[in-house]
């Protein structure tokens, strides 16, 4: 069972590593972010889609993009199709 | 006097703790997956609808179609079992448990305590506690007392003098007695079903017919060997458990928290340095249940290689995914006992270092700040499902 992205932990026993966190983005008319957390995205260097786990009550959607902000920052963001949510997360 | 305390159909009262609406239900324990296919202890209301434990499960659910099966929960079952034994050891008493649901015990070292035999009994009882219909038996022998005890009604106190052994135990069933079913059957063939018609028949002949294992039989069911009852040792408190955050079933993933449970256990202080004899692997599996194995090691050993070594197969036994592991230690050796080294491993002294400053981070940040990355699922295309952080408080 995979829990919902974002989810939180327990304090005390195991937890997982690289947990979702909830991000703030504007996107293009085309889905692909134009700000992600107030800043403006330069350039997205790639895109790309994980659908996991179809065949149980929750199943994942996600649309990845890792993008290049307007500071020079390095980001990956995702925008999560079954809660209509946009996540960062590292580690992708 | 040797004291029997008994509690029929232990496992099933254990699993039912948590479902109590099934105990007035027609209930049984579920075999063991992977063992023969026989009913465990069953519940009054399923004994009443003609459910026998030990009884094929086809033949149950045909005979009792609304039976309901309970799965084992062997951990819950020792846990509770443990319980028991240390209320009875905070009572005075000390006990030397033969199986979950079955301890003796001496009376002589308490009756001043309490007041006699009876109230040593009563108080005995009293410590086990409400709902577990426990029984209890006395004789001058560990057999007669366990006869007693099988005998004795729930809440009840029957104690055999010696005298009135042999007149005792003459009406009761063979099957108190555990032996090979195939000596069993040969008994029943020869007509002999009871203890008294066993222990009328001539020693000799009986250990010529069937082996030791008839004579064995043939001495309990004359009343047994008086030998003393000698309490256990205190158990060991140390216990680790490391809970997932959601269902683990791979064998590399079992084998790394298995190596985190062992490092933080070996590094508890109230092992003293002292070696680990006797291990305790304990899961909690996906969808209830539970599953336990022990390990008794031929050499006492706190070398994590050897002990990941002897307890990793175990791992291998599991039926279904885990959400929580658990390692307990169940016997320490009695000294430290290992020579120590002339010259110390390559790295020990960078090791104990690096412990250092993790105490020191530990104490300025709190508990729970300081985590191992348990690599779980390399593989997976989510990030968050690779791996987990496990914290370190040793």
């Amino acid at each position: 069972m995979v829990a919902p992205a974002g989810t939180a932990s327990a304090s005390g026993s195991a937890r997982r590593l690289n947990q979702p966190h909830r991000a703030l983005v504007e996107a293009h008319v085309d889905g692909s972010p134009r700000r992600v957390n107030r800043s403006p995205v330069a350039l997205v260097r790639e895109e790309w889609r994980v659908v996991d786990r179809w065949w149980t009550e929750q199943p994942i959607s996600r649309r990845y993009f890792d993008v290049v902000l307007a500071g020079g920052e390095h980001a990956v963001v995702f925008h999560d199709e079954e809660v209509g949510r946009w996540y960062s997360q590292r580690g992708s | 006097m040797i004291a029997c305390i008994v509690i029929p159909g232990f496992e099933l009262r254990a699993a039912l703790r948590e479902r109590p609406r099934l105990q007035s239900e027609p209930a049984a324990l579920a075999p063991e997956p992977g063992t023969e296919a026989l009913l465990g202890p069953v519940t009054a209301a399923a004994e009443a609808a003609g459910i026998r434990p030990g009884m094929r499960l086809g033949e149950a659910l045909a005979t009792c179609p609304a039976l309901q099966l309970v799965d084992p929960d062997p951990a819950a079952a020792e846990q509770a079992w443990e319980q028991i034994v240390r209320r009875l050891e905070d009572a005075g008493i000390a006990v030397d448990p033969a199986a979950p649901g079955c301890a003796y015990f001496e009376t002589r070292g308490v009756e001043r305590l309490y007041g006699g035999l009876e109230p040593t009994l009563r108080r005995g009882l009293k410590a086990v506690g409400p709902g577990w219909d426990a029984r209890v038996g006395a004789a001058r022998r560990r057999f007669t007392a366990l006869a007693a005890a099988n005998v004795a009604r729930s809440g009840q106190v029957l104690i055999v003098s010696d005298e009135h052994t042999r007149e005792f135990l003459s009406p009761l069933p063979l099957t108190l007695i555990p032996m090979e079913a195939g000596r069993r059957e040969e008994l029943q063939e020869l007509g002999i079903t009871k203890l008294g018609e066993l222990a009328g028949l001539p020693g000799g002949a009986v250990a010529e017919r069937l082996g030791p294992d008839g004579r064995r039989s043939w001495s309990l069911a004359r009343g047994g060997s008086s030998r003393r009852v000698r309490g256990r040792k205190p158990a060991a408190e140390l216990l680790e458990t490391l809970e997932f955050p959601e269902a683990v079933g791979n064998e590399l993933t079992l084998r790394r928290s298995l190596g985190v449970l062992l490092d933080r256990l070996l590094a508890r202080p109230e092992r003293g340095g002292r070696a680990l004899r006797k291990l305790a692997l304990a899961a909690r599996l996906v969808g209830g249940g539970s599953w336990r194995r022990t390990v008794t090691l031929r050499d006492a050993t706190a070398e994590p290689a050897r002990l990941r070594a002897a307890l990793g197969p175990k791992l291998l036994d599991l039926p279904a995914p885990v959400v929580a592991l658990t390692l307990e230690v169940l016997i320490l050796a009695e000294s430290v006992g290992s020579q120590l080294e002339l010259v110390q491993p390559e790295g020990a002294e960078l090791r104990a270092h690096l412990s250092e400053g993790l105490r020191q981070v530990r104490a300025g940040t709190g508990s729970g700040s300081v985590c191992t990355v348990v690599e779980v699922a390399p593989w997976s295309r989510l990030p968050e499902q690779r791996a987990l952080l496990v914290p370190r408080d040793d």
